[in-house]
C-alpha cells in the first residue's frame, strides 16, 4: 500500500497537489485538524458520507450564502410588489412619458380596490420564494466553483473509492503554504493509509465534443418558439386563436334572456339591486347629463368642460360622422341623406333642420344637447352613441358652423381679407 | 458528546421525582382553585359567558396535548433518531389527554341534559326558527355529535396510552421489538389521527358558527397545535433544565431543533390563516365573509385580528428565522411564552366571538377567560408532571437514544 507515496520528479507534468487517504471519519477528522493547524486555506476533504464536526476540524466558516438567498429572497418581494402596483393600479397619465406599451394601466376586477395586499401577496410570496430559491442553488454551485466538466483529482484510480470507503484530504499547490516535500511530509505523518502527488491534468480542457453537439441543438430548439411569437406578432392570419386549454376567455355561461332555475323568477339576468347604483352610472349632474339648470335649459357648457380648440376639433370629428350625413357638412340641411330623398321624391321624408338658422342660433344649449340625447320628430336618439362629453363637443362645434356661415367682414383676421374675394 | 454514556448518568433524572411530586401536587390545587373560581365567576357573567370561557381554555391545553400525540407519532413514522431524548417529555404531554377527556365532560353534560350550552345548533328553538341548521341537523345533532366526541377521545386516549406505556416499559425489559411495534402503528394511527382532529376542530370550533364553513378549518387548528406544541415544549425543557436534570441529554443542537420546528410552523400557521382570508376576501360572498365580520367589525377585535397578524407571525417570523435564538435556550423560552400567548389569543379570536346578528356579550374579555385558564392550564400542568414522579424523563434504553446524544446540527 505504500508505493507511490515519493513525490514526482520535477521533470513530469506539472504537480496540481498531494493527496492522503485515510480509513476512518475518525482519523479524517485528526487529519483535518493537523492540516488547519498548519496554516493551509486552500485544501479539501472527501468522503463517502456527511462527516460530523468536519467543518470545524477543517477550519471553515459559515458560509455567507444565506446572505444571499436573504438578498434575493427580498428583492422577489419588493419585484411582487412592484410588478403587481405597475400592471394593476399605477396612473397610465402620471407616466405618460413612456411608451405605451411600457405604461400600466387601472385595472378593475368586479369592483375590488386596484391595489390591495391581501391580493397580492400570492404572487409577492411565490417571487420571493422562487428567487430565494434559485439564489440558493445557483449562489451555492457557483460559490463551490461548480459546475466542471473536468477535475484532474477524478483521474486519480485511488480516488474513485472516495464514494465508497476511503476517506481523503487534498491540498492544491496553489496553496500559498504549499511545498512538495514539506506538505508531502506533513501529509505522511499524519496516519493515512498513503499519500500520492497529483499530476495537472494532461487532458485538454476542451468540453467533450458530443456536449457541444447536444448544447448547440438545444439553443436551436430554444430559438423555436420566439420565432413563433414573432411571427404571430408582426403578421395576420384569418384563422382562429389556437386555445391550448380553454380559459376563460371561453368558458360555459349565461346569456341574456337565458333561463336560470336558481332564481325565483327564472332569469338569468339580474335587475338591478333596488336602491343602488352602478358604477359610473351615478347622473346626478342634470346641467352635464341632461342640459338642464334648475329645471330650464343651460345656456352655458357644464363648469367641468374646458372649450378649447381641440375640444370644437373633436365635436368635428364627431358631428361629420353623426350629424353630416342628414344635416350636411356645412350644418344647412343638406346632408346626402336628404338630397338622395328628396331625389327619389321618397313620401313623408321632412328635410332636416337647417342648423345655422336663426332659430337654431338661438336656442340655448341645453335645449339641443336635448335634441341630441332624445331625438326630435324623425330624428332618431343619439344619447346611446354619443357620450355626454362629445355631445357637448358637437355643439361646440354646431356654434361655431353658425358663427361662419352667419360672419361679417370683421370677423375675418385682417391679414386674410386680401383673400377674400 | 459520548454515545456510551454510563446507565447512572442516564438514570440521573430519578432525582426528580421528589420536586415533580411538589410541582404536580402544587398545580393539582391551584387548578382546582382556578376551576372553582372560574365557576363563582361563571355564576355572576352568566352560563353563556361561562361555557364560552371554558371552551376556549379548554382548546388551549387540548391543543398542546394534541400537538404532542402528532409529535410522538411523527417521530416513530419517521423513524428519527435525534428526538428520542425529547420524545419521552412529548409522551408525557400526550398522556394528559385521559385527563382531558374527562375534562370535556363538562361541556358537553348540558348538551345531554338538553340545556342550551355553548353551541348554538343544540338548543331546539334555535333549530326550529333556522332553515339552514334544519338542513343541516342530519349531522349537527346532539346523539350524533355526543358519538363523534367520544370516538375522538377513545382514538386520543389509546394513541396516546400505547405510546407512553410502550416507551416506559422499555426502559425496563429494552426491548427494540417494542421500537418496531410503536413504528408499525405510527402509519395508521398518524391516518386517524388526521381525521379526528380535523373533524374535532369542525364540531366543537367551527360549529360555533352553524351557518359558516371553510374547507381549510382543520388544517387551521392543527397548525395551531403545532405552534403551541412546540413552544410548550422549549419551555417545558428549559424549565426542566432549569431544575438541573436533562443538562447532557438535550443539548443547544435539540433547542435549535425545536427552534426550527416553532418557526416552520408559525410560517405553516401563516400560510394557512391566510388562504382561508384571502379566498373569502376574495370571492365576498355574505355566506363566507359572515366569520370575520364581528372579528372586524369593531376596534377590539380589529385590534386582536392585527395583534395576530403581527405577534403570531410577523414578529416570530423575525425572531426566529436566524440561527441565533434558536441555539440560545433562553432566548427561545422567551419566544416560546410569547408564542404560547399568541397561540391563547389565536384560540381566543376563534371562540369567543358571537355569530355575527347575534347580540355580543357587555364586554368582550371576561374574569372567567382568566380563572378558567388558570384552572384547566393548572390540571393539565398536573397531568403532565405526575408522570415524572413515577417514570424517566428519557426513553432510557430506546435503541436510538445515543443518536440522539450525539446529535448535532450539520
Amino acid at each position: 500500500m505504500k508505493h507511490g507515496t515519493k513525490p514526482r520528479p520535477p521533470a513530469g507534468p506539472e504537480l496540481h497537489g498531494l493527496l492522503a487517504e485515510f480509513d476512518s471519519p475518525g482519523a479524517l477528522l485528526t487529519a483535518a485538524e493537523r492540516v488547519r493547524d498548519a496554516g493551509y486555506t486552500k485544501w479539501d476533504t472527501h468522503s463517502p458520507f456527511p462527516v460530523h464536526g468536519i467543518d470545524e476540524a477543517m477550519g471553515i466558516r459559515r458560509t455567507r450564502l444565506p446572505w444571499l438567498v436573504f438578498v434575493f429572497g427580498v428583492l422577489g418581494c419588493v419585484t411582487g410588489l412592484a410588478l403587481q402596483w405597475w400592471t394593476n393600479a399605477s396612473d397610465s397619465r402620471e407616466f405618460s412619458f413612456l411608451p405605451a406599451h411600457l405604461q400600466g394601466y387601472a385595472f378593475e376586477i368586479g369592483g375590488k380596490p386596484l391595489f390591495s395586499l391581501p391580493a397580492n401577496i400570492p404572487v409577492i410570496f411565490e417571487l420571493t420564494v422562487l428567487l430565494a430559491a434559485l439564489a440558493t442553488v445557483i449562489g451555492m454551485f457557483a460559490m463551490n466553483n461548480l459546475p466542471r466538466h473536468h477535475a484532474p483529482l477524478l483521474a486519480q484510480e485511488r480516488f474513485k473509492r472516495a464514494t465508497t470507503d476511503r476517506f481523503f484530504v487534498f491540498i492544491t499547490a496553489a496553496d500559498p503554504k504549499f511545498n512538495a516535500t514539506r506538505t508531502h511530509h506533513l501529509l505522511s505523518g499524519l496516519g493515512g493509509s498513503a499519500v500520492e502527488s497529483v499530476a495537472a491534468s494532461s487532458e485538454p480542457a476542451h468540453l467533450p465534443r458530443s456536449l457541444i453537439y447536444a448544447t448547440t441543438i438545444v439553443i436551436c430548439l430554444l430559438l423555436l418558439p420566439p420565432l413563433f411569437v414573432a411571427k404571430a406578432r408582426f403578421t395576420k392570419s384569418a384563422e382562429p386563436r389556437i386555445q391550448l386549454i380553454r380559459d376563460m376567455g371561453n368558458q360555459e355561461r349565461y346569456k341574456t334572456q337565458q333561463v336560470h332555475a336558481l332564481f325565483v323568477d327564472n332569469r338569468a339576468m339580474r335587475p338591478q339591486v333596488p336602491g343602488t347604483v352602478a358604477r359610473g352610472d351615478l347622473r346626478d349632474d342634470a346641467h352635464y347629463y341632461e342640459g338642464k339648470v334648475s329645471g330650464d335649459w343651460a345656456t352655458t357648457y357644464p363648469p367641468q368642460l374646458e372649450i378649447s380648440e381641440s375640444f370644437v376639433r373633436r365635436g368635428q370629428q364627431r358631428f361629420n360622422i353623426y350629424c353630416a350625413a342628414c344635416h350636411g357638412l356645412g350644418g344647412a340641411g343638406d346632408g346626402i341623406v336628404s338630397q338622395r330623398a328628396l331625389a327619389r321624391d321618397t313620401p313623408g321624408w321632412t328635410v332636416p333642420t337647417s342648423l345655422v338658422n336663426q332659430t337654431v342660433i338661438e336656442r340655448p344649449l341645453g335645449h339641443i344637447f336635448n335634441t341630441i340625447t332624445n331625438g326630435i320628430r324623425t330624428m332618431p336618439p343619439y344619447g346611446d352613441q354619443i357620450p355626454e362629453q362629445d355631445r357637448w363637443a358637437i355643439i361646440a362645434y354646431v356654434r361655431a358652423l353658425e358663427r361662419s356661415q352667419n360672419a361679417h367682414l370683421e370677423d375675418v383676421p385682417v391679414e386674410l381679407r386680401p383673400e377674400l374675394r | 458528546m459520548n454515545p456510551n454514556m454510563p446507565q447512572s448518568e442516564l438514570s440521573a433524572s430519578r432525582d426528580f421525582r421528589r420536586p415533580a411530586a411538589r410541582v404536580a401536587g402544587v398545580a393539582c390545587v391551584v387548578g382546582i382553585a382556578g376551576l372553582a373560581a372560574g365557576v363563582a365567576s361563571g355564576y355572576s357573567a352568566g352560563w353563556e359567558v361561562f361555557f364560552r370561557s371554558y371552551l376556549l381554555n379548554y382548546s388551549f391545553v387540548l391543543s398542546l396535548a394534541l400537538g404532542a400525540l402528532f409529535f410522538v407519532l411523527l417521530q416513530h413514522l419517521v423513524r428519527a433518531g435525534w428526538s428520542v431524548s425529547l420524545r419521552r417529555l412529548a409522551e408525557f404531554a400526550a398522556g394528559t389527554l385521559p385527563v382531558l377527556a374527562l375534562l370535556f365532560l363538562p361541556l358537553v353534560i348540558p348538551l345531554w341534559k338538553g340545556m342550551p350550552g355553548v353551541w348554538m345548533w343544540s338548543a331546539p328553538d334555535v333549530v326550529a326558527a333556522d332553515p339552514v341548521l334544519q338542513a343541516k341537523a342530519a349531522y349537527l345533532n346532539v346523539p350524533f355529535f355526543l358519538a363523534r366526541c367520544a370516538f375522538y377521545f377513545l382514538v386520543w386516549c389509546v394513541l396516546a396510552r400505547y405510546y407512553l406505556h410502550q416507551s416506559v416499559a422499555q426502559d425496563t425489559d429494552g426491548q427494540p421489538r417494542r421500537t418496531l411495534a410503536m413504528q408499525w402503528w405510527s402509519a395508521p394511527g398518524m391516518l386517524l389521527y388526521g381525521l379526528t382532529v380535523t373533524f374535532f376542530a369542525i364540531d366543537a370550533l367551527m360549529s360555533l358558527n352553524p351557518h359558516w364553513f371553510s374547507t381549510i378549518w382543520g388544517v387551521y387548528f392543527f397548525s395551531g397545535c403545532l405552534v403551541g406544541f412546540f413552544a410548550f415544549l422549549a419551555l417545558l425543557v428549559y424549565l426542566i433544565q432549569g431544575r438541573g436534570q436533562l443538562a447532557s441529554h438535550i443539548t443547544v443542537e435539540h433547542y435549535h431543533d425545536i427552534g426550527k420546528l416553532a418557526f416552520g410552523f408559525v410560517v405553516f400557521w401563516a400560510y394557512i390563516a391566510f388562504s382561508q382570508y384571502m379566498l373569502i376576501w376574495y370571492a365576498n360572498i355574505p355566506e363566507e365573509t359572515v366569520w370575520y365580520l364581528p372579528r372586524q367589525g369593531d376596534t377590539w377585535w380589529l385590534s386582536v385580528s392585527l395583534l395576530l397578524l403581527f405577534g403570531h407571525f410577523v414578529a416570530p417570523f423575525l425572531a426566529l428565522i436566524s440561527r441565533g435564538p434558536k441555539r440560545r435556550p433562553g432566548l427561545l423560552a422567551l419566544a416560546a411564552v410569547w408564542l404560547l400567548l399568541m397561540h391563547w389569543l389565536d384560540l381566543y379570536y376563534i371562540v369567543t366571538p358571537r355569530p355575527s346578528g347575534f347580540a355580543a356579550p357587555a364586554a368582550p374579555l371576561h374574569l372567567t377567560d382568566l380563572t378558567l385558564f388558570v384552572g384547566l392550564g393548572g390540571l393539565f400542568v398536573a397531568a403532565l408532571v405526575w408522570p415524572m414522579t413515577r417514570w424517566s424523563l428519557i426513553p432510557e434504553r430506546d435503541p436510538r437514544l445515543p443518536e440522539a446524544l450525539a446529535f448535532r446540527n450539520i
